[in-house]
């Protein structure tokens, strides 16, 4: 039996047959098994298989056993900063004393999103968690969300990302908007008010409102950068002007034509103290609709501000007490490949996971910020998941780092794109390599980064894995589920 | 880069329409690849960033870039570019180069009429018209050009587009299509030529991995002012190399829509 995925089941689940029992009981069953074995045989991550597998056998898996839990059910969504806001809302509840089923290792299309029902309920598709946090690919959202119902929804921002795979940036923002007119009243809809499209998401929807963003001019840029996107006003296309710009086209805007602007903040960084050195702490002051908090947040960068807001306005929408949320955040840790502090031997990596100009321009200044020369190992593929088109290359800012930089080596199947990217950067080519297989590249830039060195390493999905299993290999790092 | 680099005393007047509005896809690349084989070869550039509402005089331009953007980019574009368009023709007439790519390329044209909504009028300047189909072309392509100063040579890049574009009598097609699907899918020709005005639906950005025909246009661009000139050679190793793992890739691309639907999962 095919369902249509797309339509909804309006909140009702009707009493399911011994029939149907059997099948969800066999679905997970199975899913669970298919999860144990990749693990033990180090196929994949193993993350989303189980999922796979379950909807193979009961296409309703997610939707019968999300709708039988009586949890809180919260959905993080966006282009960028999705898995850290995930992981901090998930520290939150944590702290909170709440028991938490979450897609932890980021594995966020449909089959991913079902690995959460799957691992986490037992055989007879019962969930004994207080909270479901699920991380979901933008363009999944119009799948996933009927099957979900959640209580919460976060919309970190939209960026351009992937327009090989959505077409344009607009279809993706608008199909994501629509999705929420399926919430109940009693939902709550987390937008980033810095966002100018996404501030306007939600005019249909019956759920509540509620805006986090920055709201201090001690940090940004008095313009957005070359690869903003949303940099008209949505309704009039007039330019916005902007008061401060914080990241790509995030900022605090107003249309001088029709006075579009960002709507009041309910959860505000008013005050922000970025850490010198770009390795964090970031202190911030947030306003919430439950009074002031002073946070101390132990990862670096603006980014981590915004994620550290969005997951405090999900976790005050979600029940959870005010005074139990800061301490989540002092120990925070970046996750996977999220300038990811790695050590190996003598030596130090921190690896980066960069899909986007944006997420790789925010890694960029980061690194910046370190002190000495860079050795760097830079990494891409075309794949499926990491996209076809590779043309976003030539909408990073290299150009603001290659003074600093001693050597790269380029990896993954198209090293001779980046390559090229950076000699036109003007990095000079004999302070550049090219090499194709990711074990050897590894070595290589360990070799320039000489004993005792740093590595940086910014690579696009498929070669950050790769790479991260190699590590692992290498006893480095952990699997990303035993972290 | 090079040390021993010689100004040639020469200059490149560069305008670059629309900078911000229309620049999906990374197609400031197209100017970065322009500007440094000028440095590297001693060649000043000059370049003036043109936003709506302004209207300068284009024929001083030696070299006009004019990107890519989506619909909603492109409808502004189009209301802004009318009060342009009969300097941008005069400019044409006159000599200047232009790259225009993708949705740039369309308004170049006589109009756009999208798979819904209303037409978009173009600047006219190129005899073709353009309708929006309702899939897209989202692949890897290569087309091979035949130029009396180059000889057949093959470019390579990116298309993603739902226009179908139908050529007139007074255009020429850039190339014809090797892989991917160019104008309309069906005509097997790619992109449009008029005197030194040419448009492509190439993304890539196309001028990186396509050194030889960026070298054309800058020549072409230089004639303006100095005549013939020859262009001091560079080691473009890189480039061939990004060139040639492009076109393979294309060619195993073929006959397909969309790449990413297409590509195989384990590479």
């Amino acid at each position: 039996m095919i369902k249509d995925d797309t339509h909804g089941t309006n909140g009702k689940i009707a009493a399911p047959s011994g029939l149907e029992r059997a099948r969800l009981s066999l679905a997970i069953s199975a899913g669970k098994l298919a999860g144990a074995s990749g693990r033990l045989l180090r196929v994949g991550g193993g993350t989303s298989l189980p999922g796979l597998i379950a909807r193979r056998i009961d296409p309703d898996v997610l939707k019968s056993v999300v709708g039988a839990s009586k949890a809180r059910k919260i959905v993080i969504t966006g282009s960028n900063g999705k898995t850290t806001t995930a992981r901090m809302t998930a520290a939150m509840a944590a702290s909170s004393g709440k028991r938490v089923s979450h897609n932890r290792a980021g594995s966020n299309m449909l089959q991913g999103v079902t690995s959460v029902a799957v691992n986490f309920a037992d055989i007879f598709g019962r969930l004994h968690s207080d909270v479901l946090l699920f991380e979901i690919d933008e363009g999944t959202m119009p799948l996933a969300m009927p099957e979900i119902t959640p209580d919460v929804v976060v919309i970190t921002n939209i960026f351009r990302d992937q327009l090989d795979r959505y077409g344009e940036l607009y279809s993706v923002a608008k199909a994501l908007d629509k999705t929420l007119e399926v919430l109940p009243e009693s939902a709550t809809i987390l937008l980033n008010g810095n966002d100018p499209q996404v501030a306007n998401f939600g005019q249909k929807a019956k759920a509540k409102r509620l805006f986090f963003g920055l709201e201090t001019t001690e940090v940004g840029t008095p313009v957005p950068e070359q690869s903003a996107d949303i940099i008209r006003c949505i309704h009039c296309q007039e330019d916005f002007q902007y008061e401060v710009a914080y990241i790509s086209h995030l900022g605090i805007y107003r249309c001088p034509n029709c006075g579009y602007t960002l709507p009041p903040l309910d959860i505000a960084a008013t005050s922000i103290k970025l850490a010198p050195d770009g390795q964090g702490p970031t202190y911030v002051e947030l306003r919430t609709p439950q009074g002031n908090l002073r946070l101390e947040i132990s990862l670096p960068g603006l980014h981590n501000v915004y994620n550290a807001a969005a997951a405090i306005g999900a976790s005050l929408a979600a029940g959870f007490e005010k005074e139990k949320l800061p301490p989540a955040l002092v120990n925070i840790k970046p996750a996977f490949g999220r300038l990811e502090k790695i050590q190996a031997g003598d030596q130090t990596i921190y690896l980066s996971f960069v899909k986007n100009p944006t997420s790789f321009n925010l890694i960029l200044r980061l690194i910046a910020q370190h002190s000495g020369q860079k050795h760097i190992l830079l990494a891409a593929s075309h794949t499926i998941v990491d996209g076809e088109d590779f043309s976003w290359i030539w909408d990073i800012e290299i150009e603001e780092i290659a003074q600093e930089i001693i050597d790269v080596v380029c990896s993954g199947n198209k090293p001779e794109e980046l390559a090229m990217r950076l000699k036109y950067a003007e990095i000079p080519v004999d302070e550049i390599s090219q090499n194709a297989d990711l074990e050897s590249a590894l070595d290589e830039a360990l070799k320039n980064a000489g004993p005792g060195g740093t590595l940086y390493i910014l690579s696009s999905y498929t070669p950050t894995n790769e790479l991260r299993r190699i590590m692992q290999k290498r006893g480095w790092v952990k699997h990303v589920w035993q972290e | 880069m090079n040390e021993q680099i010689q100004d040639t005393g020469m200059i490149l007047k560069i305008g670059h329409l629309y900078p911000t509005l229309m620049s999906v896809a990374a197609d400031r690349g197209n100017l970065f690849s322009i500007e440094k084989r000028c440095k590297w070869r001693g060649i000043t550039t000059e370049v003036e960033q043109i936003f709506v509402k302004q209207t300068p005089d284009f024929t001083k331009y030696d070299l006009i870039l004019f990107h890519g953007g989506a619909d909603r980019e492109m409808e502004l574009a189009s209301h802004d570019i009318q009060a342009k368009a009969s300097s941008l023709i005069e400019a044409a007439e006159s000599h200047s180069v232009f790259l225009s790519v993708c949705a740039g390329f369309q308004l170049l044209g006589h109009y756009y009429k999208p798979f819904q909504g209303p037409e978009l009028e173009g600047v006219g300047l190129l005899d073709f018209y353009t309708e929006g189909g309702n899939t897209r072309f989202m692949t890897h392509m290569a087309l091979e050009c035949d130029f009396e100063q180059t000889g057949k040579k093959v470019l390579v890049g990116y298309e993603n587009h739902s226009g179908r574009t139908y050529l007139g009598p007074n255009a020429q097609p850039l190339g014809k299509v090797i892989v991917g699907w160019g104008n309309n899918g069906k005509d097997g020709f790619e992109g449009a030529m008029y005197k030194n005005v040419f448009g492509t639906y190439l993304h890539g950005p196309l001028l990186p991995k396509n050194p030889w025909f960026t070298d054309y246009l800058i020549q072409l661009a230089l004639a303006r002012r100095y005549g013939k000139v020859e262009l001091a050679q560079l080691d473009d190793t890189i480039e061939d190399e990004a060139h040639d793992a492009a076109l393979k890739l294309a060619m195993q691309f073929k006959g397909t829509t969309s790449a990413i639907e297409a590509t195989p999962w384990k590479r």
